[in-house]
């Protein structure tokens, strides 16, 4: 029993340590994806926030569920957890489109209560610095003359959120022959970036957060975002609005609930993630973060995800990710 | 050689029902030049080949044990299995206790050192997961803590 | 000077007693965190996220918190790997080959100091090269576009050769097994799920670290079972422990030549760790006149790996922090932990934030001191672990492995998944069959299989594109003439082979 002892007083050290600590945490939020996302930013930020500014008594814990592309978070709280009021599961466009592409094995939108989004990073069309194309139309342009000639990188797999966006970007422009344009998903916008400054793809779409630093170093040059304005801060770069091409699409961070809660649990939650869009520290996050302000909580917000779910459902089935 | 036989021959009929698993493979509507398939495939033919190589030119037999040690291991097995099985309804303590001091009886059959085994494990364990290191685990269960 | 006086401000951040109790904690938590079967430096620095924003801790003592729990993961991982054949996480996984045999002699603390000090070299050569070098290397990354990545890979698998003990047909069974295992789950490029059978567990595929802990740790225990303990390390008659210097001189060639190789594995993003020690690893033994010793207790075979794998760690922070792009899990984590410090990596964090960079570049120099003077002289506690008697070391190992895969997956599923694994590698180590293969399949076959599919994206098809670059081209000859060609030309090449005792 000698090593049993051991291993008690290490664990007491390991314990004595950690002190301040313990498992004792009331509230939960889910990051359906491994460490390191958007989701698990989301979920850490937000949870801490919400501890600074005194909304939440205890910190709030962060439990990272990845599987399935958030659909096994998404199943874990319509089957286990319908009535949890504790529980928060962080969300974006990503989840939005994953719902309205059926790739949730069944479920649905309507399954769960969405509580609000207060920050969305613009979507943006990236090209190296030394590349030929200076506008979207350029490089649109190359895409119509030539589709092999192109080669676009992102971070979602064929099908996804980035992908969408060139395609819409594309079919605005008069080019519906989406098989033909040459897409490759890596493992993340930091990835298609470098794969695209590296010249191995000839363009990126991602989102703005992704390219503020190559940005600023002067390693690429922003085409151009999908805002209906200039986004503050980042006032040279155009919108593709003004370049003719009608698209908004950004990528709302933001939060849903487990449907079975209390009108007055949803009320509780949706107040504490106001309270976290009007502080300074979210201001804060925001900036260094490269996202820009975007506001909608509670029931507003569960209409505006709607819409989303049905826009994306409808063109998904028109270039045929889904039947 | 009978050994090596057989898993050759498992190894060609697992990697036949690979393949015909991936014909099955959705083909998206954008198909990259490769395609979804195309790996699966030749890593089933490369397994089917192995296996076919393994099965014509067999090593030596290992050393099996005899019944009375398949026994034992098919107990640690069921042991295990049924720890998985009850770890979520019944918390860690008592399943880890149990699961524990089974497992060190099949090891050295000494009920007594078993037992305490099993509950030093498990309390220790415990205590080091869920304290030492803020993993949560749930120590009894849903059927204990209503 | 520039460096000094840059390297002098980082230490003046990162060098007060407040962190230096913090590193001494985190070193000490990572090494127990990456010795346990089942938890690995992701993991580690995972866990203790919440931690640093509970005990409010600033940017630069949350990172050198962080940094020295990465680290000290790092180098416990090679703990149970030398004592019980189990790698405490995926990096360590080739640590065992020569690890454990020498265990099995009793030279268990020779393995563990050495092994100790050739992570040491390893992770402070790289932290001087992320110090030196990253603004320049991480440029380097931008060369390395799918064609290159899959010559990479390639040569990686090509190694296998090398690896293989006896029968080549089963080592090339294991390298498909985990191919195979690793097609499981979303394809990445079309998002559609692949053999998956409409199981939502398997969406993203099967965790290596449940497939590392079954195939070791699991099949151990049935190993033990069939055996009664003959031919384990478990209460072998320990030699006395010293310090080995003969085996660390004759070894220190080898610990540079891996920590070049390492680190430059661990600059790209797409490679990491544990491709830095398995290539660490294959490459030591390709030089090596004795080759037939590697595998039998070879300390050089401990060496290589372990500064390998140490060295990809500290290259790794180089396209996480100039390009903000994560090479690994760890990293990954630690980006995430950047960002909620409202710190972002990028090409101009060494400019504008060089307080960080520099009090990261201290503290991670701080950390592995700690680590080495910590870990030499733990030795002596750590082999203790081989006079456990079994039955309580190994229902221990089982609850390990099994409360830390479900504590971090909550999934029930996963851990009876584990016991599958356990049983094929119980069936698999008595037929022969190596393991490590398996492992390096499911770790890498992804990633070589996505960069072919993106290179043909680019290229229309066109096969030429793989070899359009110079870098490729020299990765091919590398695959070919160094690992492929020698396992036909076996015989040719060498004397034959002594008889085996």
């Amino acid at each position: 029993m000698k090593f049993y002892s051991r291993k008690g007083l290490m664990a007491g050290a390991v314990a004595g340590v950690l002190a301040v600590t313990g498992p004792a945490f009331s509230a939960e939020c889910i990051a359906p994806a491994n460490p390191g996302g958007g989701w698990d930013f989301t979920c850490r930020m937000i949870g801490k926030i919400m501890y600074d500014i005194g909304v939440a008594d205890k910190p709030i814990q962060v439990t990272n569920m990845a599987g399935g592309g958030g659909g096994l978070a998404f199943s874990h709280v319509v089957n286990e957890r319908n009535e949890d009021a504790e529980l928060i599961v962080a969300a974006s466009s990503a989840t939005a489109t994953r719902l309205a592409q059926n790739a949730y094995a069944g479920m649905t939108a309507d399954q769960v209560r969405f509580l609000g989004a207060i920050g969305a990073d613009p979507g943006v069309i990236v090209v190296a610095a030394d590349s030929p194309y200076q506008s979207l139309n350029d490089l649109l342009d190359a895409v119509k003359a030539d589709p092999t000639s192109v080669t676009f990188a992102g971070g979602s797999a064929a099908g996804g959120f980035d992908h969408l966006k060139v395609l819409m970007a594309l079919g605005r422009a008069g080019f519906n022959d989406v098989t033909a344009v040459k897409y490759i998903g890596v493992d993340g916008g930091g990835d298609a970036i470098t794969q695209t400054i590296g010249g191995h793809t000839q363009a990126m779409t991602g989102d703005m957060s992704e390219v503020v630093g190559f940005l600023a170093a002067g390693e690429v040059r922003v085409l151009a975002v999908f805002t209906e304005d200039r986004v503050p801060g980042f006032d040279d770069i155009p919108t593709a609005t003004e370049q003719g091409i009608d698209i908004v699409s950004v990528n709302w961070r933001g939060l849903y609930v487990p449907l079975g809660i209390s009108d007055t649990d949803y009320r509780k939650w949706s107040d504490a993630l106001a309270a976290v869009a009007a502080s300074d520290e979210w201001a804060e996050a925001m900036v260094a973060n490269g996202l820009a302000p975007f506001t909608r909580v509670g029931d507003d917000f569960q209409d505006y995800v709607n819409g989303v779910i049905l826009e994306i459902e409808e063109l998904s089935r028109e270039i045929g990710v889904i039947q | 050689m009978t050994s090596d036989r057989l898993l050759g021959l498992g190894t060609i009929t697992i990697a036949l029902a690979y393949i015909a698993g991936a014909t099955q493979i959705q083909i998206g509507f954008l198909s990259d030049p490769v395609g979804s398939r195309t790996f699966p495939y030749i890593v089933g033919g490369v397994a089917a080949i192995c296996g076919a190589y393994i099965a014509f030119r067999p090593d030596q037999d290992p050393s099996w044990p005899n019944s009375r040690t398949f026994l034992r291991i098919g107990l640690a097995l069921i042991v295990m299995y049924v720890f998985t099985q009850t770890l979520k309804p019944f918390g860690f303590l008592i399943p880890a206790a149990i699961a524990s001091a089974a497992l060190s009886y099949l090891i050295s059959p000494r009920p007594m050192m078993a037992i305490a085994a099993g509950i030093g494990l498990s309390l220790g364990l415990f205590a080091i997961f869920n304290f030492g290191l803020g993993l949560s685990l749930s120590p009894f269960g849903r059927y204990f803590s209503g | 000077m520039e460096l000094l006086a840059n390297l002098s401000q980082g230490f003046a951040v990162a060098l007060t007693p407040s962190t230096l109790l913090l590193a001494i904690a985190g070193c000490f938590l990572g090494t127990i965190i990456g010795s346990l079967p089942g938890l690995g430096p992701s993991n580690g620095v995972a866990i203790l996220i919440p931690l640093a924003f509970s005990l409010g801790l600033d940017a630069t003592e949350a990172l050198v918190l962080m940094t020295s729990v990465y680290y000290g993961a790092m180098y416990g991982g090679r703990i149970s790997s030398i004592l019980l054949n189990i790698p405490g996480d995926e990096p360590a996984l080739m640590t065992t080959l020569d690890g454990y045999p020498m265990a099995k002699q009793g030279r268990a603390g020779d393995a563990l100091v050495l092994s100790g000090v050739a992570s040491f070299v390893g992770a402070f050569l790289a932290t001087v090269g992320l110090m030196l070098l990253a603004p320049i290397l991480a440029r380097v990354a931008y060369l390395f576009g799918p064609a290159e990545y899959f010559a990479l890979y390639l040569l990686a698998f090509c190694t296998l050769g090398g690896l293989a003990s006896k029968n080549q047909a089963k080592a090339a069974l294991a390298a498909a097994i985990g191919l195979g295992i690793a097609m499981i789950g979303l394809d990445n490029q079309t998002g559609i799920p692949r053999l998956t059978f409409g199981e939502i567990h398997l969406m993203d595929g099967v965790d290596f670290l449940v497939a590392i802990v079954g195939l070791f740790a699991v099949s151990e225990i049935f190993m033990f079972i069939e055996s009664h303990g003959r031919n384990t390390a478990i209460g072998v008659k320990l030699d006395k422990i010293t310090i080995p210097f003969r085996d660390i001189v004759k070894s220190f060639p080898a610990m540079l030549r891996s920590t070049a190789i390492g680190f430059f594995a661990g600059v790209l993003p797409g490679a990491g760790a544990s491709l830095g020690s398995f290539l660490a690893y294959m490459g030591e033994k390709a030089v090596a006149r004795d080759k037939n010793s590697f595998g039998r207790g070879n300390p050089r075979g401990v060496a290589a790996p372990e500064a390998g794998n140490n060295a990809a760690a500290g290259g790794a922070l180089v396209p996480m922090l100039t390009l903000g792009v994560p090479g690994s899990g760890t990293t990954a984590v630690l980006l995430a932990l950047l960002l909620t410090l409202n710190i972002t990596p990028g090409p101009l964090l060494f400019a504008e934030r060089p307080e960080v960079v520099w009090g990261l570049i201290a503290a991670l120099l701080i950390s592995n001191v700690v680590l080495l003077i910590m870990n030499v002289p733990m030795v002596k506690l750590f082999v203790r672990l081989l006079s456990v008697p079994p039955w309580i070391l190994l229902p221990g190992i089982m609850m390990v492995s099994f409360g830390g895969i479900y504590s971090l997956s909550g999934s029930g599923y996963d851990l009876v998944l584990m016991i599958v694994f356990g049983l094929f590698g119980y069936l698999f180590r008595k037929l022969d069959v190596p393991t490590v293969p398996i492992i390096l399949g499911i770790l890498l076959g992804n990633n070589m299989e996505d960069s072919l599919r993106r290179a043909m994206v680019i290229s229309d098809g066109d096969w030429t594109y793989l070899f359009s670059s110079g870098i490729c081209i020299g990765l091919w000859i590398a695959a070919i003439a160094g690992f492929v060609a020698p396992v036909f030309l076996k015989n040719l090449l060498q004397p034959p082979k002594p008889v085996e005792d």
